[in-house]
């Protein structure tokens, strides 16, 4: 059996100034015991389809179904098999961790004594045993998200859904928590989680999604999408802007972004010369070049025709944790 | 595992989550309870002098004796209206994500929006309890008996569940604590729109209709018809039927925004 089956999912929200079709045409399944990543920038629509998944908003148009449950008409029964941790759902400031979990433990039909232990296993889970009694207003953004996962853990639900589980964390946070999501993976329970970061994607899902405009555009492994753009990606970079125009004349079917010029190829490595002989004898003098492996970077730039902002964020903070 | 809890179960746990919140920032509960005892003091103080044992005999006598009894109906109004902070911990719930959170879980919509309202109808009473206690302590002694007290209790509870059913109507409807505070400007001229300071027909012109038309006005007067001049049924049926209908009335729009801020979009 599907763990989730998404079969043409639309979501239009009207309004008295406007219509806004947040999910256009989305559809997809994810097998049990596999990380699913939606990948998409902000607008996407990725929550929303989350939002329409965990029974939190309506299905406009399409069906979906949840371990073989209907989502539309059996809103209650799916809320029973999944665990959610919402962008979001908040965290009660003003009560303990301890609290926070005894509280959801009981309203999943723990009996109270259950409850301390369950409790007491889930603090350990997410690693926040020390920092139990404190009240969360006191908790880092990294043990806030560690505290929202365990929550959508407590009654070790089939499925969990993870709406974008790790923006804003520092990259150690980071690591803690893909590090906690593989670890779930492992022991059987089926995520489904949106990003906008591409080395999440890359790094925890075992196979993505790539949502654009409320549309899927691509899906597959990483593997797979990474394959499908073909061989090897070569950049061209300019210190001149008429020396990039004149490039690109000359070198055909290229994506440009800033003062770079890229082509996929295959075996790129050895066209390379080929490449530079053409423009050297056209007088375009090219600043460096290389070629490489595509990238999701590059299957999202393929994809949708523009790069997702944010991912050199991530890149850039796991640099400067290194350093 | 399943969800298996009873409504009422589910009703307690929310309830104590939110009961822990209130204890947490007690600091929040003050300024309703000092206003209404203020109000109790001052108004006793600027006014009992004129209008308390010196108006015996005189066409003022409308304390018939003891101005504590006549203005302490006012401080309970007052403190009724600690039950607007129904919506505020509520719309606190919609703004931080928790309801969300609970939304997303197998346990009924209902328990989630009545918890604060449970948290609300204690802190009316509380309040309204603890200004009648000061009200005893400095002379208060209704005119039926002790059993006045209870009937002032009663009335302030209805009350104020019609403010609590405001302010979660109001707070859901906006989706902002600043829209269930809202609530607070009804203080105004709920209380200074009635008979506050002197009975009804000492009013003038345009305050003695303004006051024919606020339900304050019967509220004030059942209450103090069991605190100064004794049982006038009528007048304590139109005090109950005043609180019973703005509380029908708040509660019913309550439900209404509460279902359609847990429907789905």
């Amino acid at each position: 059996m599907l763990a989730v089956d998404v079969k043409n999912i639309k979501k239009t929200f009207i309004s008295k100034q406007d219509i806004v079709e947040a999910v256009k045409d989305v559809s997809f399944q994810v097998k049990q015991g596999e990380i699913f990543g939606l990948l998409g920038p902000n607008g996407a629509g990725k929550s929303t389809t989350i939002l329409m998944l965990t029974t939190l908003l309506s299905i406009t148009e399409g069906s979906a179904s949840v371990l073989g449950i209907d989502v539309a008409s059996k809103d209650k029964e799916v809320r029973e098999k999944i665990g959610v941790a919402l962008q979001d759902t908040g965290l009660d400031n003003l009560l303990t961790g301890k609290e926070l979990f005894f509280t959801t433990c009981r309203l999943w039909g723990y009996s109270k004594k259950d409850s301390e232990v369950r409790t007491g296993e889930l603090l350990e889970l997410v690693g926040l045993t020390e920092a139990a009694e404190r009240r969360v207003k006191t908790y880092s953004g990294g043990m806030k998200r560690r505290l929202d996962l365990g929550l959508s853990l407590v009654h070790s639900p089939e499925i969990l859904f993870l709406d974008e589980p790790t923006t804003g964390l520092d990259p150690g946070s980071r690591r803690v928590l893909w590090d906690e999501i593989k670890r779930l993976r492992d022991n059987g329970v089926t995520i489904i989680l949106t990003t906008q970061y591409l080395e999440e994607a890359d790094e925890l899902a075992d196979r993505i999604a790539i949502i654009d405009e409320g549309l899927v555009v691509a899906e597959g492994t990483a593997d797979e999408l990474k394959a499908s753009i073909g061989g090897d990606v070569i950049t061209f970079a300019f210190d001149n802007y008429d020396d990039l125009e004149n490039a690109k004349n000359i070198l055909k079917n290229t994506v440009q972004e800033k003062n770079e010029l890229r082509i996929t190829v295959e075996d790129g490595a050895s066209k390379i010369p080929v490449y530079l002989k053409d423009l050297s004898s056209n007088g375009v003098e090219v600043s460096s070049v290389s070629a490489s492996k595509p990238t999701l970077d590059d299957v999202f730039l393929e994809v949708t025709g523009y790069r997702l902002e944010g991912s050199e964020d991530i890149k850039k903070s796991e640099e400067k944790s290194k350093r | 595992m399943e969800s298996n809890r009873s409504f009422l179960v589910q009703l307690q746990i929310l309830t104590k989550r939110m009961v822990l919140r209130v204890v947490r920032r007690p600091l929040a509960e003050l300024p309703n309870l000092i206003i209404s005892a203020f109000f109790l003091f001052v108004y006793d103080g600027a006014l009992g002098g004129v209008f308390g044992g010196a108006a015996s005999g005189t066409p003022f006598d409308f304390a018939k004796g003891n101005f504590i009894n006549f203005i302490l109906p006012v401080s309970i109004v007052s403190a009724s209206l600690s039950g607007a902070a129904s919506g505020i911990y509520l719309v606190e719930d919609i703004e931080s994500g928790v309801f969300k959170r609970y939304q997303s879980m197998p346990i009924s919509r209902w328990a989630i929006i009545l918890a604060p309202m449970n948290v609300g109808a204690f802190r009316v009473l509380l309040q309204s309890g603890l200004i009648l206690f000061i009200g005893i302590i400095i002379g208060a002694d209704p005119a039926v008996g002790s059993i006045g007290f209870l009937i002032v209790l009663s009335i302030a509870f209805i009350w104020g569940m019609g403010f609590a059913g405001y302010s979660v109507a109001a707070g859901v409807k906006s989706g902002s604590s600043q829209g269930a505070q809202a609530a607070t400007f009804l203080f105004f001229p709920a209380i200074f729109l009635a008979p506050t300071f002197v009975p009804r027909e000492a009013l003038k012109g345009w305050l003695e209709t303004a006051a024919a038309y606020n339900p304050t006005t019967y509220v004030i007067e059942a209450m103090r018809a069991v605190m100064v001049d004794g049982w006038e049924l009528d007048v304590l049926f139109r005090g109950y039927l005043s609180a019973g209908l703005f509380a029908a009335l708040t509660l019913t729009l309550a439900v209404i925004s509460a279902r359609k801020a847990t429907e789905k979009a």
